[in-house]
C-alpha cells in the first residue's frame, strides 16, 4: 500500500484485521537541494504503542549530491505486526525538500492467526451457543404484583374444569387400554383351548390306532369250526296281504277323495251363487 | 588435487623400490578451477526510444515524444568497479541516409539506492566525449540514464524506417 502524502495514517493505508505483519517497506522520493547543502530525510512510522519509531530510514544527503536525484530502497523489517505501526511520515532536516515520493508496505497475513477464523485452522473449536441464565426471580410476576386485582375464584373454577377434564380423559384411556388387555387374554384363553381340544383328538386317534396294532399283532383269535344252520322256517306257502295295511290304505284313499270332492264342490257352489 | 598428487607420489616411490634395475618419469597436468561470482550486474530497465518532433529530428526527450535509456548497475563490492557508459554517436542501423547525422548524448545519475554513498556519483563522474565514467564506491544499485539527440545534416528529413543506435554499457574492474 502507498501514500503520496509526506504524513499518512496507516489506517488510510492497511486494513487492520489480526495476524497482518509488515515485511517490507519500499520508498522513493527525488531530492531537492543545492549542490552544497546537507540534507538529512527521514522516513519513519511512529510506533503505536509506545513512544519513537516502530520503523525509520535515515538518508544523507550531503555536499556533492545533485538536486533531482531519486533513492530507491527496499528494507526488510521483518514480519512486525501492524497493531505496532502508527502514523508514518517523510520528515526533512536541512534546506531542502523532497518530491515524487512513494512509499509501499509489503504485507502477510496469517489466516489462522486466530483459530476460531476458519474451521480448517488448528485448534480450532466448534462454537457453542451461549446459553444466558436468566434470574426467574428477578422477572415480573403479574401474580404478584401488589397492583393488579386478580379474580383469582374465576381462575380457580377453570382450573377445576380442566382437572376435571383431564382427569376423564386419563380414565377412559386408562379403560381403553384394559379393554384391550381383557380381550386379548381371552384371545389367548381360546386360543389354548383349541390347541388343547386338538391335542386331545390327536391322542384318542393315536390310542384307537395303536390299540388296533395290538389286537392284530399281539393275540391270536380263534372261532369253533362246524355248520351253523339257518333257524328261519317259513311255515306257510302263501304270504297274504295285510288286512291293517290294506285297512289304511283305503283310509288314504277315502281321505283323498274327500278332497277332491271338496274341491269339485267349491266349484259347484259358486257357480250356483 | 594436492592431496590426489601426492599418493600417486607414494605409489611411484613403492614401485621404485621394486623395479631397481629401470627408471622412468611421469609427468601430470592437475588444473587448478575456480568460480568468480560477479560482483556487478547490468541490467537494463527501460530500453529508449526515438521520438521524431520534427523531420530532421530524433529525440529521446519525453518532450518530443522520445524515452531516455535507463540501465542499473547492482555491486555488491564497494570501490572495486568503475561504470562506463557511452551514448550512440552512430546507427547501428537505419535506412539509406541522405546526410551525416549529429549526435547528442549525454548520461546521468538517475538513481540511487544510498544517498550517503552515491549521492556524489553524478558530481564525481568523469567525461571523456560522450563516454562517462562513474566511480562505484559503494554497494547497492545505481540506475543510470542516457539521452541521445539525432540531427540530420543540412536540416534534412529521415527517410522513413527504423532506426537503431546503441548505449553501451561497461562495469570494468578497477
Amino acid at each position: 500500500m502507498a501514500d503520496q502524502a509526506l504524513r499518512w495514517s496507516m489506517s488510510n493505508v492497511l486494513p487492520s484485521p489480526p495476524g497482518l505483519d509488515i515485511q517490507n517497506v519500499i520508498y522513493s522520493y527525488k531530492i531537492q537541494k543545492e549542490t552544497g547543502d546537507w540534507v538529512t530525510v527521514y522516513v519513519q512510522n511512529e510506533n503505536a504503542n509506545g513512544n519513537g519509531y516502530i520503523f525509520r530510514e535515515v538518508d544523507e544527503w550531503r555536499p556533492g549530491s545533485l538536486s533531482g536525484t531519486q533513492i530507491n530502497k527496499v528494507i526488510g523489517v521483518g514480519d512486525i505486526p501492524r497493531s505496532l505501526w502508527g502514523d508514518g511520515s517523510i520528515e526533512v532536516d536541512g534546506p531542502g525538500s523532497v518530491y515524487d515520493a512513494n512509499v509501499v508496505y509489503t504485507y502477510k497475513v496469517d489466516p489462522c492467526f486466530n483459530a476460531q477464523f476458519d474451521p480448517n485452522c488448528p485448534g480450532y473449536v466448534r462454537p457453542m451457543p451461549a446459553i444466558y441464565e436468566i434470574d426467574l426471580n428477578s422477572l415480573y410476576d403479574v401474580t404478584k404484583d401488589e397492583n393488579v386485582d386478580l379474580d383469582r375464584s374465576g381462575t380457580l373454577e377453570q382450573d377445576e374444569e380442566n382437572l376435571e377434564e383431564n382427569e376423564k380423559e386419563k380414565e377412559e384411556k386408562e379403560e381403553e387400554l384394559k379393554r384391550k388387555y381383557r380381550l386379548e387374554k381371552a384371545m389367548t384363553a381360546i386360543d389354548a383351548s383349541a390347541l388343547f381340544v386338538e391335542s386331545t383328538r390327536v391322542d384318542q386317534m393315536n390310542a384307537l390306532a395303536q390299540l388296533s396294532v395290538t389286537q392284530q399283532g399281539y393275540y391270536a383269535a380263534s372261532m369253533a369250526g362246524g355248520v351253523y344252520n339257518d333257524t328261519v322256517v317259513l311255515a306257510d306257502a302263501k304270504l297274504p296281504d295285510s288286512k291293517n295295511g290294506l285297512r289304511n290304505g283305503f283310509a288314504q284313499q277315502l281321505l283323498h277323495q274327500q278332497m277332491i270332492d271338496m274341491q269339485y264342490n267349491l266349484n259347484k257352489t259358486k257357480e250356483n251363487n | 588435487m594436492i592431496k590426489h598428487k601426492k599418493t600417486n607420489l607414494l605409489g611411484l616411490l613403492g614401485v621404485a623400490a621394486l623395479v631397481t634395475s629401470s627408471t622412468f618419469a611421469q609427468a601430470e597436468n592437475v588444473p587448478i578451477n575456480g568460480v568468480v561470482q560477479s560482483r556487478c550486474i547490468i541490467q537494463t530497465d527501460n530500453a529508449g526510444t526515438y521520438g521524431n518532433p520534427n523531420a530532421y529530428t530524433l529525440s529521446t526527450a519525453s518532450s518530443d515524444g522520445g524515452e531516455l535509456s535507463i540501465v542499473r548497475f547492482d555491486v555488491s563490492l564497494a570501490s572495486a568497479y568503475f561504470a562506463i557508459i557511452t551514448a550512440p554517436t552512430d546507427f547501428s542501423s537505419s535506412p539509406s541516409l541522405p546526410d551525416v547525422p549529429t549526435f547528442v548524448g549525454d548520461t546521468t545519475v538517475d538513481a540511487v539506492s544510498d544517498s550517503t554513498g552515491m549521492g556524489a556519483y553524478e558530481s564525481n563522474k568523469i567525461e571523456y566525449g560522450f563516454t562517462d565514467k562513474y566511480d562505484l564506491t559503494a554497494t547497492g544499485s545505481t540506475w543510470f540514464k542516457t539521452s541521445s539527440t539525432v540531427t540530420m545534416g543540412g536540416n534534412k528529413a529521415f527517410p522513413g524506417g527504423n532506426y537503431t543506435a546503441l548505449v553501451v554499457a561497461e562495469c570494468i574492474a578497477q
